[in-house]
């Protein structure tokens, strides 16, 4: 087992500093010069040479990278030049409403989700069996644009239950501008939680341990939640886990219709000011969330399946 | 200068800027609503008290107005918090330039020195008398290039001041400078509290302490900004607002949405494509404001073709301007009589280019390059309008003979390639935009070549027009510089070194009993003079 952790930890630093590269990389690449951005069309070559030295731009790529590494494995990203502050503190100002989002569009998801996967894989085939499929795929097929649009407008303007948009912190606060967006998210995910859990549910109720299970006069009811579940569930974390960098571009979308001042729409004003510094800091953090989940994701996944560990292990 | 700095920073981020201006033939600006709704609640006096909420297109980044991060969305702020000597006449009439923080001033005879007095009692927010110590210092500050860096354009012949009394301030400038009382204006140019910025540092201007209208109170990046009435404020009675919360919302619909769940009073930047339901809402007004702005086509002149004034004038008659207004702009958009939106001195005695396939062919036939070419227009992604808007013109350049290749790019990257002169045809900004309500800045861009801007860069000169402008930016006498603008308005506008293909107003939506929602001639909303009627008289 601690040589299989061993092994997934490696293997994630190795998967960040690939993504801290490829982040340095592509930001420095498109074109946009930060500085004639900061500066304005007619700023003076003087200014923007005086900038860039101020931006260590005007050092060979190559260095700059060298001292982005050092710095980024220090966790120090510099000052964002947007925001004239530190990158650490821009950056920790806006992850609550995406965390908050995250947590709550995951709850939403899995509350939801479960017991819809269940009622379509007990009733396989059925009318309520394809309702349910066609409802979910029809939400994963929409643009969350578009969906959070309609949620506002319908629960929002029409029905008057939440506020159309903004954000609120405290338990309340957050049950009242956050439940939209949540549900936009949710809706977003809620297909593949349904149609993974249904048919490693049919897979697993067709098994022979659970025809056992049968044969020994247990209800049903005791064998899909206790026996099947908890055994078809694991595929369908993993999933959860692996699509978490899907979301974070759900995410930016979702932030800008519901005016939520979460790191997703951060992300975008950084990239469209070329702010290296803040573009590096929420790339590297968004690439660190999605490496620890699926790390423990994994971790997970070995401890409740000791097939996984000891593959691991023979290898 | 500009707020094409604006626009170009933080036009960026900007969403659907309804921007623009308008040419009605007055030669003022006016706000006129669109909306069939008006409340007879704001006929009566206007009344003190409550609390508006704004939703708004452009975040605000930074209370300093020294460092300007996002162009309309820091300046709008300051013009909340700060106040100058002199100010843009606030109600929205004309572009008169109307006394401020100085009650009054003198100009001398060779129009280099301006005696500025001040109004009795003037107190900052936080009680502080305001002094002409400050006054000297804050006018230093506006002309200062290191201080005063972004917009260091402004500062024109700025040379120094002097206090005469503690009410009396004067001004040197080292030549006459027609544009002096609009430079100073400008928020680089606001009266600050010496002491205070200069012990506080930094730290000031989280809390600031100005002379405008409403101290900021709550400042969440990102998220909102709330404003607290200014009890010192010098104009006596305003603001009638207890309290104002900006709302920070880029997104189009989503601050249509909350205007009409009653979540905010007023919202700005309305997208084109809603006015129309915005209209039929018997609960909102409408509200377009004609403003300095309009959508430029950039044309690079060192491309042979286009170098060629026949071509240039052809493409001008080829666009069907009532088409592209009635389609993309819902017909709020007027068509142009100028190269720029609608200047102080305009004369309507330029006309607007007409549609006219046929003469547009003559022109085509007339030049080198009957046979039509190939060009590419650039265009910012990201703003709904511009992809149907091009289209048009892809449609109308091919009746001449102009096969256009449409290329979208990221707004930061279309600005680039203009100023980077690798273009041939380009949209460089959502909306372009004057920071001053008169002409002498954009007649200076394209047609100075001191400006150091390449004709805006089109490459495009004429040693005669700069000549002109010249004269006319050193000029200070306002008769002569109404007769010498439009020789300059229409040799720059037949000249055609880009195309000004509409001018847009600004489209703002608020509530039926939220009344005199004042914006001057840059469209900036003095809610000073906002108030809030009661609802059950509407």
């Amino acid at each position: 087992m601690l040589t299989y952790i061993l092994r997934r930890v490696v293997i994630s630093i190795v998967v960040l500093f690939g993504i801290a590269s490829l982040t340095f990389l592509i930001i420095h690449l498109v074109p946009g010069d930060p500085a004639k951005i900061q500066l304005g069309q007619r700023a003076t070559p003087e200014a923007v040479a005086k900038l860039h030295h101020e931006m260590g731009l005007d050092k060979p790529l190559g260095e700059q990278y060298v001292e982005f590494l050092k710095n980024a494995a220090s966790f120090d990203f510099g000052r964002s030049f947007t925001f004239k502050a530190p990158t650490s503190e821009v950056v920790s100002n806006r992850l609550a409403p995406t965390a908050i989002l995250i947590g709550y569009g995951l709850l939403i998801t899995l509350v939801v989700g479960v017991p819809l996967a269940i009622l379509a894989a007990v009733r396989q085939g059925g009318i309520v069996d394809n309702a349910i499929r066609l409802v979910t795929t029809f939400s994963f097929a929409m643009p969350p644009f578009w969906f959070g649009l309609m949620l506002a407008l319908l629960l929002g303007l029409e029905a008057n239950l939440f506020p159309v948009s903004g954000y609120e912190s405290g338990i309340d606060g957050i049950i009242e501008t956050m439940t939209l967006p949540a549900l936009t998210l949710a809706l977003a995910l809620m297909v593949i939680v349904v149609r993974n859990l249904r048919s490693s549910l049919i897979e697993v109720l067709g098994s022979d341990y659970v025809d056992a299970a049968r044969a020994r006069g247990f209800g049903e009811g005791r064998i899909v939640l206790k026996h099947a579940l908890r055994n078809s569930v694991i595929g369908t974390i993993t999933i959860l886990g692996s699509i978490f960098g899907f979301l974070i571009s759900v995410l930016v979308l979702i932030e800008a219709v519901f005016q939520l001042p979460g790191a997703g729409s951060l992300l975008l004003q950084a990239v469209q000011r070329r702010d290296y510094e803040l573009v590096q800091a929420l790339a590297l953090l968004s690439g660190f969330v999605v490496v620890v989940v699926s790390l423990f994701t994994d971790l997970f996944h070995a401890v409740i399946d000791p097939r996984i560990r000891l593959a691991g292990h023979s290898e | 200068m500009h707020k094409l700095v604006p626009v170009g920073f933080l036009g960026l981020l900007a969403v659907l800027v309804v921007a623009g201006c308008g040419g009605s033939s007055s030669g003022g600006t006016v706000s006129l609503e669109t909306g069939d709704s008006t409340n007879a609640a704001c006929e009566r006096d206007p009344v003190k008290g409550g609390n508006l909420v704004y939703a708004r297109q452009y975040e605000t980044v930074t209370l300093n107005p020294y460092e300007v991060l996002n162009g309309a969305g820091d300046i709008w702020a300051y013009e909340m918090i700060y106040s100058n000597l002199v100010r843009l006449n606030p109600e929205g009439t004309d572009n008169e330039i109307v006394p401020g923080l100085a009650e009054s001033w003198d100009v001398s005879a060779d129009g280099k020195t301006y005696t500025f007095h001040l109004r009795p009692d003037l107190k900052f927010s936080d009680g502080s008398p305001i002094t002409a110590e400050d006054v000297k210092w804050s006018l230093d500050n506006f002309g200062s290039p290191k201080v005063n860096e972004i917009m260091a354009v402004l500062i024109g012949g700025y040379q120094s001041a002097k206090i005469l009394n503690p009410t009396t301030v004067q001004v040197k400038l080292s030549e006459p400078t027609a544009a002096f009382l609009y430079n100073i204006a400008e928020w680089p140019a606001v009266i600050l509290p010496k002491a205070e910025v200069e012990a506080e540092g930094d730290a000031f201007w989280k809390h600031p302490v100005g002379a405008g209208p409403f101290i900021a109170k709550e400042f969440v990046q990102g998220s909102h900004l709330t404003f607290e009435r200014n009890p010192y404020y010098f104009e006596k009675g305003k603001p009638y607002l207890d309290t104002m919360r900006w709302n920070f919302a880029v997104e189009g619909n989503s601050r249509v949405l909350s205007l009409k769940s009653g979540q905010a009073q007023v919202a700005d930047g309305i997208p084109y494509s809603q006015i129309p339901a915005l209209q039929a809402d018997s609960n909102l007004v409408v509200q377009k404001t004609v403003v300095p702005a309009w959508i430029l086509l950039s044309l690079n002149n060192e491309m042979k073709q286009l170098g060629d004034q026949n071509v240039r004038t052809a493409i001008n008659y080829a666009l069907d301007r009532e088409e592209i207004n009635r389609v993309v702009f819902k017909g709020v958009g007027e068509l142009p009589n100028s190269l720029f939106g609608h200047l102080n001195y305009d004369s309507d005695k330029v006309k607007p280019y007409e549609y006219n396939l046929a003469k547009a062919k003559e022109y085509m036939a007339k030049s080198k390059y009957s046979n039509g070419f190939t060009m590419t227009i650039q265009y910012p992604v990201g703003f709904e309008f511009y992809k149907q808007m091009t289209l048009l013109i892809q449609q109308e350049l091919a009746e001449i003979g102009i096969k256009v290749k449409l290329e979208e790019l990221s707004a930061p990257n279309a600005v680039e390639r203009w100023s980077g002169s690798e273009y041939q045809g380009n949209f460089p900004f959502p909306v372009t935009s004057s920071d001053v309500p008169i002409p002498d800045e954009y007649a200076g861009f394209y047609a100075v070549p001191a400006s150091g801007t390449e004709g805006f860069f089109t490459h495009w000169a004429d040693p005669t027009t700069a000549k002109k402008v010249e004269e006319f930016q050193n000029t200070p006498d306002e008769a002569t510089r109404a007769k010498q603008w439009p020789v300059i308005q229409r040799e720059l506008f037949e000249q055609s070194p880009a195309i000004n293909v509409m001018d847009v107003p600004f489209v703002s939506a608020h509530g039926a009993n939220v009344c005199d929602t004042f914006i001057n001639g840059l469209g900036v909303d003095r809610l000073e003079f906002t108030w809030i009627a009661s609802k059950a008289a509407s």
